[in-house]
């Protein structure tokens, strides 16, 4: 059977068992009202997209750093990487934004709520992404880097050329996963009043009091930025074991 | 808080050997001395003891539901809760999903300002730069999203966070019920101003069922029956000693009736 077919016939039979759950449901569907909130679901959809990039970005960044931090020989710099990293995944997402809008922005002066959000939203996933990262490079032999410096390579074409290459397909599976999962977190950022998708669609149903009508296409928006995101994923994947090979 | 979801606390009357259906009703337990819960946990305040009220009078066994307030009518209107009895104002809006009771309070809608703001009035709210805070699904809520048009809307999840975007300045004003307002002014006297003259007048009442006309019947009788024994008078006394003689002070309707 051709792959394709495959999901094909998953999916259909997925959306055939939703139908029929929710058919089960007795409840009152009124579409109409909440239709009337298109617009309103589009601009959050939009903000979504755009807090999630801009977090993708930098928590990209942040991750990296936070990386090459815990393999730092200097002993104060790899400690403040730990405690950073320690720190962020032991403690609710919800508490740092609370914490870190109210109190530490509000010292520093910082008074853009959308700016805070990527940052924070950046630091929490990037604690993730350093794990991450730092297992990739870790599972490269020492042995390969020996024997790149030993044919005659500096340290940074080592890097660049023998550790890179490999690292970047191993963790790219985990940091596919870690990305979906921040464009979810972002519904978080509504507890500081940012006005993303979850926000929107929950103001819709406390308008209209229409719940499933707020939130299926909530899930349905989710989707559409998750999918690429994975689909993304694996094509780079294919690409790096080509090259890796 | 949100992400916990509803969870149930039984209240057990000493009514035993009775086969009624328990009495499921629903309410955010966030909203002191309305809903909220004691220092042990159990659900406590104004509407707690109106529900254990009404459960006696029905002779059925009482059931809280902690819901959070968005998630009430979608809670009755699914059948998982009988009635919604959290200081739930009584709008046209809501009317046309759920049926109310008669009101037991009324009240209104009055602003929490920041010291740094100019605004001295719900008229002054309208202006392109302001920003304006809300509690999500309150009639504040609703007001500002309807009303507002010019002013930014800041819609918050929790009292508390829409409370301190004005104490920090960054809203310039907080819409929400006169009573939480004087309350919420009390404890940031220094950074903040209280206009409590409501600009919209507002009655609680008991959320039902549409069409569930047998309770709705019982729970009116039961409400006359209430207020006529000074059911609310004592409650007042109890919970809102303070705010009553304030309130009446400066002749501003706050009643519990």
């Amino acid at each position: 059977m051709p792959r394709w077919l495959a999901h094909v016939i998953v999916v259909a039979v997925f959306i055939a068992a939703v139908i029929v759950a929710f058919s089960r449901v007795h409840y009152a569907w009124n579409w109409m009202a909440v239709w009337e909130y298109r617009q309103k679901f589009l601009q959050g959809w939009l903000v979504t997209v755009a807090l999630s990039l801009a977090s993708l970005v930098m928590s990209v960044f942040v991750g990296a750093m936070a990386a090459v931090m815990l393999r730092s020989r200097h002993a104060i710099v790899e400690a403040a990487a730990r405690v950073y990293v320690e720190i962020i995944r032991g403690t609710p997402l919800l508490v740092q934004l609370l914490i870190g809008f109210y109190v530490v922005a509000t010292a520093i002066g910082l008074e853009n709520r959308y700016i805070a959000g990527v940052l924070l939203l950046s630091l929490f996933s990037g604690a993730y992404m350093a794990e991450i990262f730092r297992g990739g490079l870790e599972a490269i032999p020492r042995g390969q880097i020996d024997s790149a410096r030993a044919i005659g390579l500096t340290p940074w074409q080592a890097l660049r050329l023998v550790v890179l290459p490999q690292a970047v397909r191993l963790v790219l599976p985990p940091v596919a996963g870690q990305l979906v999962s921040l464009v979810k977190d972002s519904s978080l950022l509504s507890v500081i009043a940012i006005s993303e998708f979850t926000l929107n669609a929950q103001e819709v149903n406390s308008f209209t009091y229409s719940t499933l009508e707020s939130y299926v296409p909530l899930a349905v928006g989710y989707l559409l930025l998750t999918l690429p995101l994975s689909a993304l994923a694996r094509w780079l994947e294919h690409r790096f074991r080509y090259e890796a090979a | 808080m949100r992400l916990i979801g509803p969870f149930a606390i039984a209240v057990l009357f000493a009514v035993a050997a009775d086969a009624a259906e328990p009495l499921r009703v629903g309410m955010e337990l966030s909203y002191p001395p309305f809903e909220m819960t004691d220092t042990a946990g159990k659900p406590a305040g104004v509407s707690v003891r109106l529900a254990e009220s009404l459960a006696k009078n029905l002779d059925r066994e009482l059931v809280i539901e902690n819901i959070t307030f968005d998630g009430l009518i979608p809670a009755l209107k699914t059948g998982k809760i009988d009635c919604i009895i959290s200081s739930m104002t009584a709008t046209p809006e809501r009317a046309k999903s759920i049926a109310f009771s008669e009101p037991y309070l009324t009240t209104g809608l009055a602003l929490l300002v920041s010291k740094r703001s100019p605004v001295v009035s719900a008229a002054d709210l309208d202006v392109r730069g302001r920003v304006v805070a809300v509690k999500k699904g309150t009639t504040g809520h609703h007001y500002a999203a309807s009303t507002l048009k010019q002013a930014g809307l800041l819609v918050l999840d929790k009292e508390a966070a829409a409370v301190m975007e004005v104490t920090q300045g960054r809203a310039d004003a907080f819409v929400y019920d006169s009573l939480s307002i004087y309350r919420s002014h009390l404890r940031h006297r220094d950074t903040t101003r209280a206009v409590l003259a409501p600009f919209r007048e507002e009655s609680w009442a008991i959320g039902l069922r549409l069409g569930d006309e047998s309770l709705r019947k019982q729970i009116n009788t039961f409400l006359d029956r209430f207020r006529a024994d000074g059911g609310f008078e004592r409650l007042g006394d109890e919970f809102l000693a303070d705010e009553k003689a304030y309130f009446q002070e400066h002749s501003i309707p706050f009643y519990l009736r």
